[in-house]
């Protein structure tokens, strides 16, 4: 168990010796940059569906994700040539993702507010006794991730479901590494009291 | 200052493991309670997503900003490794025959001549067939062997039922005449001891006999 979390923890530095026959991404890119196409997608196919996600969990809508990976490939595609390698490829297309991301964030439609938010939660909390426990906890954790401050939320975002370390996760967005972890404890206070301000919604409600 | 945030940020980042952490954190409940919020949050993040990737056409974008170029040849080796893979493969089931020979590598396609093939399928026949003929040897001394045997065993089985029986008569035949004896002894009692005894009287007394 202690392993098995440890282990979540490290990926991000870790060499994995599943990937000893992979190409790198540094080697894709220079395929890519010279055209070779096939790299390009391998490169793409490798963090698509990573970024999918991270979209729909920090902007709350599928829509709204669709066009963040859009976005952040096509600025990609763009600067692919650009890429110098000073930090890993993935720390870079994340970077690039959270300033959309932000950018989107600012620009978004008026009804997806907190407000909202908080009410869709309820709904979807009501019918709890009817699914699976481990999915509602997954919802329950998105829908709550969306409730905090945009800034907290992204550093949880890639440190749980990125596995960036502090520093990385200072790079991309371009602050301090005791500021990252300043945001990251205030965001874990946060959702420690909205867990369990639901933990105890839920025993009252099976009661 | 505390330690606390340190020996957090430690297990946050993989360097310390969940245990030691708690026991460096000791009794400190905030930072307790951030470790299970924390272990909570992974728990969740480590769940698969099972949400459709919506398609996105990288295709037109790569095209649109590196045109549309030739796909470079690809390497060599592994065009070779195959053509290497099947000339072994064609190798050992063909009757191409590689011969090395005084540093010289020759190949040439090793086909049998009618003939040969005639007389080594004799030879193997022949060969079979005397290999039958010393398994048929074989098992008929070996049968022989264990008539013989059998017979021993026979032999000795009847010779010692005959002993077995000539002892049980002589012992009947010893009992019989011990009876005899017995019956012989028992008559002497009965009827010849008492006229003994008779007649040694009167050979005693003749006078009183007279009188």
């Amino acid at each position: 168990m202690h392993d098995l979390d440890q282990s979540t923890f490290a990926t991000s530095n870790r060499v994995d010796d599943r990937n000893v026959f992979k190409r790198s991404d540094e080697s894709l890119i220079r395929k890519a940059v010279q055209g070779d196409e096939q790299a390009w997608q391998q490169l793409v196919g490798r963090y698509q569906a990573a970024l999918y996600y991270y979209g729909v969990r920090l902007l709350g809508d599928a829509e709204d994700a669709r066009d963040l990976l859009q976005d952040v490939l096509m600025v990609v595609c763009r600067n692919l040539a650009e890429f110098r390698g000073d930090s890993s490829f993935k720390t870079w297309l994340f970077g690039i993702a959270n300033y959309r991301a932000i950018d989107l964030l600012r620009k978004r439609r008026p009804h997806d507010d907190v407000d909202d938010l908080h009410e869709q939660l309820a709904d979807e909390a009501a019918c709890v006794s009817q699914q699976y426990s481990g999915l509602q906890e997954q919802l329950l954790v998105q829908k709550l991730l969306l409730t905090l401050p945009v800034e907290q939320r992204m550093v949880l975002e890639l440190k749980f479901y990125q596995q960036f370390t502090f520093d990385e996760i200072a790079t991309q967005l371009a602050i301090s590494s005791n500021t990252v972890k300043s945001r990251f404890y205030s965001a874990l206070d946060k959702m420690k009291v909205q867990l369990e301000a639901h933990d105890v919604g839920q025993s009252t409600y099976f009661c | 200052m505390s330690d606390s945030p340190r020996i957090f940020a430690d297990f946050v980042e993989g360097r310390i493991t969940e245990a030691q952490c708690r026991q460096l954190l000791g009794a400190d409940a905030e930072w307790l309670a951030r470790v299970d919020t924390c272990l909570r949050l992974q728990r969740v993040a480590k769940a698969p997503n099972y949400d459709m990737v919506p398609y996105v056409d990288t295709q037109s974008m790569f095209r649109a900003q590196f045109g549309q170029r030739p796909a470079r040849q690809s390497d060599f080796w592994p065009k070779l490794a195959v053509a290497c893979s099947v000339f072994a493969m064609v190798l050992s089931i063909s009757p191409l025959k590689l011969h090395i020979r005084d540093g010289s590598i020759a190949v040439h396609w090793n086909q049998q001549d009618p003939q040969a093939a005639e007389q080594q399928v004799t030879t193997m026949l022949a060969n079979y067939r005397i290999e039958q003929q010393e398994y048929l040897q074989k098992q008929l001394q070996l049968t022989q062997q264990q008539q013989a045997s059998q017979l021993i065993l026979l032999k000795d089985y009847l010779t010692e039922t005959e002993q077995k029986n000539r002892r049980s008569d002589m012992i009947e035949l010893v009992e019989y005449l011990n009876s005899q004896r017995q019956a012989d002894w028992q008559y002497w009692q009965d009827h010849a001891q008492p006229s003994q005894a008779r007649l040694d009287y009167s050979t005693a007394y003749p006078s009183k006999r007279s009188q």
